[in-house]
């Protein structure tokens, strides 16, 4: 079971590599470097990416985790959903920290700031830390399911804090360059090209690796379910020749007593 | 290029994660197909 078709699945992951590898001949040497920064700026292509797709990671989570609560949509493919986009997420949202503080460096001069938009998306990394230690927490289906959706609606109020930190506060790192409050992008060119282009293959990589997990998260329930049932199966067996065994013993004994 | 060390190391650090993740992901999943099929 799986969330795409097995030929679409293959279709996308080599969709993916061709615009990673696209992006990378973009990103290192088609865009122009910036008059200010240099080159040092060409880490943008990956660390704004990388950044759309930890909140659409924790989007989709929190999205599969309100469609769980829900009783008339409840399913375990948005329990399994949220639990595969929560990784996902918490792998970009360490990338896009990493790349930050990879482009800090040259650019401000430190590896990191005490500042308002790195501070929140450190505290969104670990809220979802959190939420994927919650899943390990051994429990029935149910109530796993059910403390983790709850815990992903509360860790995804960050997203939003994290988004609009550098409106609401002042801030070292740079205003929105694409999503600005007027929706009008300070990016042009071959430059807003790259970008956009590092966007859609982030996307797709996301997706394509969505649904590797999700498969993964599907075979690995079916063997916790099967090794379950052997266990029962043979803990049921083993009564079973107890229970066998007393009988008998008792028959021995009881018409010795009651027949005369 | 200027401050290449830092745009190298992103980029190869960035392909490095991904390939290892998708690479234990793949692992993982052969794993339990193989359980799968033997029980």
């Amino acid at each position: 079971m799986t969330l795409l078709k097995p030929a679409i699945s293959r279709a996308l992951g080599w969709a993916t590599l061709v615009a990673v590898v696209v992006l990378a001949l973009f990103g290192l040497w088609g865009a122009p470097p910036d008059s200010v920064q240099g080159d040092a700026q060409r880490l943008m292509y990956l660390h704004v990416p990388a950044a759309w797709i930890a909140y659409l990671a924790f989007g989709v989570t929190a999205i599969s985790s309100a469609l769980w609560l829900w009783p008339r949509t409840r399913s375990e493919v948005y329990d399994r959903v949220a639990g595969a986009s929560a990784e996902l997420g918490v792998i970009f949202t360490g990338l896009t920290l990493v790349l930050g503080s990879l482009w800090g460096r040259p650019v401000w001069g430190v590896w990191w700031a005490w500042d308002a938009r790195l501070v929140t998306t450190a505290v969104l990394l670990f809220l979802y830390l959190g939420y994927l230690a919650l899943r390990s927490v051994p429990a029935s289906p149910d109530a796993r399911a059910k403390r983790c959706a709850i815990a992903a609606l509360i860790a995804f109020v960050d997203v939003p804090i994290v988004h609009f930190s550098v409106t609401w506060w002042r801030t070292l790192h740079q205003q929105a360059t694409v999503f600005t409050p007027e929706l009008k992008a300070n990016i042009h060119g071959v430059m807003a090209f790259t970008l956009w282009f590092g966007v859609l293959a982030f996307t797709l990589l996301y997706v394509y690796l969505l649904d590797r997990r999700y498969r993964l998260a599907v075979l690995e329930d079916d063997l916790d379910e099967r090794e379950l049932e052997q266990a029962i199966a043979e803990r049921v067996a083993g009564a079973g020749t107890s229970v066998r065994v007393s009988p008998d013993d008792d028959a021995d004994k009881v018409p010795a007593k009651v027949t005369p | 290029m200027t401050n290449a060390e830092y745009v190298i190391a992103g980029w190869v650090l960035t392909g490095a994660v991904l390939l290892a993740y998708w690479l234990r992901i793949q692992q993982r999943i052969r794993r339990a197909e193989r359980l799968e099929r033997d029980t």
